[in-house]
């Protein structure tokens, strides 16, 4: 993947004050670190009198806590007073990819994609297919750094006695760089991922600047992001232990074949970027049923979607395989025969 | 951790004078807050911290209000066990308080060692005599799993958070964990505001203690993680050594419902714990050993039953043919009727020499 280093030197300067447990990056109103659970460090000086006692604002009056406001309720005249409450928002993208493939490049794009999906597509589906929506739309997603030591077990292939699993365990370094991960609602997770390379992350621009510029499409939707900032911390660890199953299946677990992978990830130092990325979502119906494919917007050579499977191709060729079957078992039994 | 000396916290009560109407109050030592008695004004104590009663971190408010946590006891009351002592379910709840309990949130990173023989399953065919139906024996075949032990070792590292342990004397920490778990979402940066006008204890127990018990909680996590950590389709003789590093104590006020339950005035009131943002109850009614005792019995005399049937039929059939004759010459028949309640054997020599 392209590392941008417009992004990484950017966002860095952008940092406040880490965790000093795991080197996390906290955001202001952080109560604790999401990674490891430290508490952040208070800004709060001691208390200046040994004695406080909160007073109402309107009425002077001592002032108690109140379950029922869940907040300071003055008995008297029922003014309640507001305290710091912790801040969970659901984030904004900081950096939005330019849109740089037009939307009637996109319907081309669509068309050339049905004619490469293969012998089992219907021949006609690039003509006989009409789109009936294109929509451009940014996805959320999450651009992750981190070092993390990923504990493993697994059973594999490699060194199989009697049984055909070996146990195999071990522990390992893997550093995360640029890692791009859907925070997405409206594009699954396979279409995420098969689209995710392609992004030229050194074009970012800060997401302010999307009014004043030209950076995609007029009618192009901005997808809000889906979790609270507490929860999607959540999912970026759950989706770096996925990825690193995957990467442990790809040369460190010994052997080829492999089940029961478990991972415990300790992550050092990670960081978290919200990208808005391009893309175009295409409707399209082939005999009267609705299918649906996106379309890079910064690379329009690379689609994903569903497409119709002609069942008639399928059937003619199961039925050729039968066929041969048979043809092969009748010659052996006749050569037995004979 | 480093050994601490034994710790003493301050005792002295604190004297204070009532902000609105000048009355001086007296604050005990493990008390964070006071209601004037005179004017009913709430105020909070803020004592320079010390080692084993640092500054609070977070507190989490009460959302559960006096009333619900009472309707809340008074159906749990009615649901107790038929066990419970038969005046609990009609007892009335004196005294309910609303309490700021002291405890730590602690956080660490766990490195450990492991070792475990993993089995790995196979498939067997084996050949075995049987003797079919016609008394011949054959030899058949079958297919069989078999497991294969290996030995496995290695590492495994996480970061454990989220343990919760009791910093109060006055709770102990299994009665906290039975209404756990809180819902640390909702926790906000400690402010004297959110305890004002509650009831508020200092911690009473020692960081060293609170530690003890963190650690325990957390090995206990770590070892649940590992036995879903294993590898194979089963596994034996699991032994882990566990390293918690860079350990944190972090002091939040927990919210708790706390009341007694006065259901007998011959007897004392037991307690029962509710938690303040949850409102899961814990407490133990007093159990009724009568009842316990009668069910005992009852499941005893079920048991025994058959063998009383079985006995007393016994006793019935066998000397039946000579009733009519042995009765009426053997005075020693007389406490036959409760020999029969013996279950098998024993008899005693009268009867029994007949045979
Ligand atoms: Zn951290
Ligand atoms: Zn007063």
């Amino acid at each position: 993947m392209s590392v941008s280093m417009d992004v990484a030197s950017a966002t860095t300067s952008a940092t406040g004050p880490c965790c000093a447990r795991c080197q996390g990056p906290l955001e202001p109103g952080d109560l604790r670190c999401a990674v490891c659970g430290l508490a952040a460090p208070q800004g709060r000086a001691p208390a200046s009198q040994a004695v406080q006692v909160l007073r109402c604002t309107e009425c002077g009056a001592a002032v108690s806590y109140s379950a029922e406001a869940q907040a300071p309720k003055c008995r008297f005249c029922g003014a309640v007073t507001r305290i710091e409450q912790p801040v969970d928002p659901i984030d904004q993208a900081d950096w939005l990819l330019p849109f740089g493939v037009p939307p009637d490049q996109a319907d081309q794009a669509l068309r050339q994609w049905m004619s490469t999906l293969g012998f089992f597509r219907p021949s006609d589906l690039s003509r006989a297919a009409t789109v009936e929506g294109l929509r451009p739309i940014w996805w959320a997603g999450w651009l992750v750094s981190a070092d993390a030591v990923v504990s493993w077990t697994a059973d594999s292939n490699a060194g199989a006695h009697r049984s055909s699993w070996a146990p195999h365990a071990g522990q390992t370094q893997l550093p995360f760089r640029n890692l791009l991960l859907s925070a997405s609602r409206g594009l699954s997770l396979d279409e995420a991922r098969e689209l995710a390379p392609y992004f030229r992350l050194d074009l970012a621009v800060p997401a302010a600047h999307r009014t004043q510029q030209q950076l995609g499409p007029p009618d192009a939707v901005l997808e809000q992001f889906d979790a609270q900032r507490s929860a999607a911390r959540k999912i970026v660890s759950e989706r770096i232990a996925a990825s690193a199953e995957d990467a442990l299946k790809r040369g460190v677990i010994p052997g080829s074949a492999f089940r029961n992978v478990h991972v415990a990830v300790l992550l050092h130092a990670l960081e978290t970027r919200r990208l808005a990325l391009p893309s175009y979502v295409l409707a399209y119906r082939y005999k009267g049923r609705s299918y649906r494919a996106v379309v890079h917007g910064q690379d329009a050579s690379h689609v994903t979607g569903t497409a119709p499977i002609a069942w008639g191709k399928v059937a003619l060729v199961v039925a050729g395989a039968l066929a041969l079957v048979v043809l092969v078992i009748g010659a052996l039994v006749l050569a037995r025969a004979a | 951790m480093t050994p601490r000396p034994p710790v003493r916290f301050s005792r002295a009560p604190v004297q204070l004078e009532c902000e609105t109407c000048g009355a001086s109050l007296r604050v005990e030592a493990d008390q964070r807050t006071a209601v004037c008695p005179y004017c009913a004004s709430p105020s909070v104590v803020e004592r320079p911290p010390s080692n084993d009663r640092p500054s609070p971190h977070f507190v989490l408010g009460f959302t559960t209000t006096r009333e619900s946590a009472q309707g809340a006891v008074k159906a749990w009351l009615g649901k107790r066990s038929f066990f419970a002592q038969s005046s609990v379910k009609t007892a009335t709840v004196d005294s309910i308080r609303g309490v700021y309990t002291p405890a730590y949130l602690y956080s660490a990173m766990a490195q450990t060692r492991y070792a475990a023989q993993i089995g790995e399953d196979y498939q067997e065919t084996e050949t075995y005599t049987t003797t079919d139906d016609k008394g011949n024996s054959v030899t058949q075949t079958r297919v069989v799993t078999r497991t294969e032990h290996r030995h496995l070792e290695g590492q495994h590292a996480t970061y454990v958070m989220d343990v919760l342990v009791v910093a109060s004397r006055a709770v102990p920490n299994a009665e906290l964990e039975a209404i756990e778990p809180f819902d640390l979402r909702t926790m906000r940066r400690y402010t004297p505001a959110v305890l004002s006008g509650w009831i508020a204890e200092e911690p009473t127990m020692t960081q060293a203690e609170c530690y003890g018990l963190a650690r325990r909680e957390a090995l206990e996590k770590i070892g649940r993680d590992l036995s879903g950590f294993m590898p194979g389709d089963s596994y034996h003789g699991l032994t882990h050594e566990t390293r918690l590093d860079r350990e944190t104590l972090e002091l939040l006020y927990v919210p708790l419902w706390v009341l007694a339950v006065r259901h007998d005035p011959q007897k004392p009131p037991f307690r029962v714990l509710i938690n303040g943002q949850t409102g899961a109850i814990h407490g133990k009614a007093p159990l009724s050993w009568i009842k316990i005792a009668l069910a005992v019995v009852l499941v005893l005399a079920l048991i025994a039953a058959p063998f009383v049937l079985a006995a007393a039929r016994d006793r019935g059939r066998d000397p039946a043919e000579r009733r009519g004759a042995a009765r009426p010459l053997t005075p020693a028949a007389a406490p036959a009727p409760t020999e029969g309640v013996r279950p098998g054997g024993s008899r005693p020599a009268p009867t029994g020499g007949t045979r």
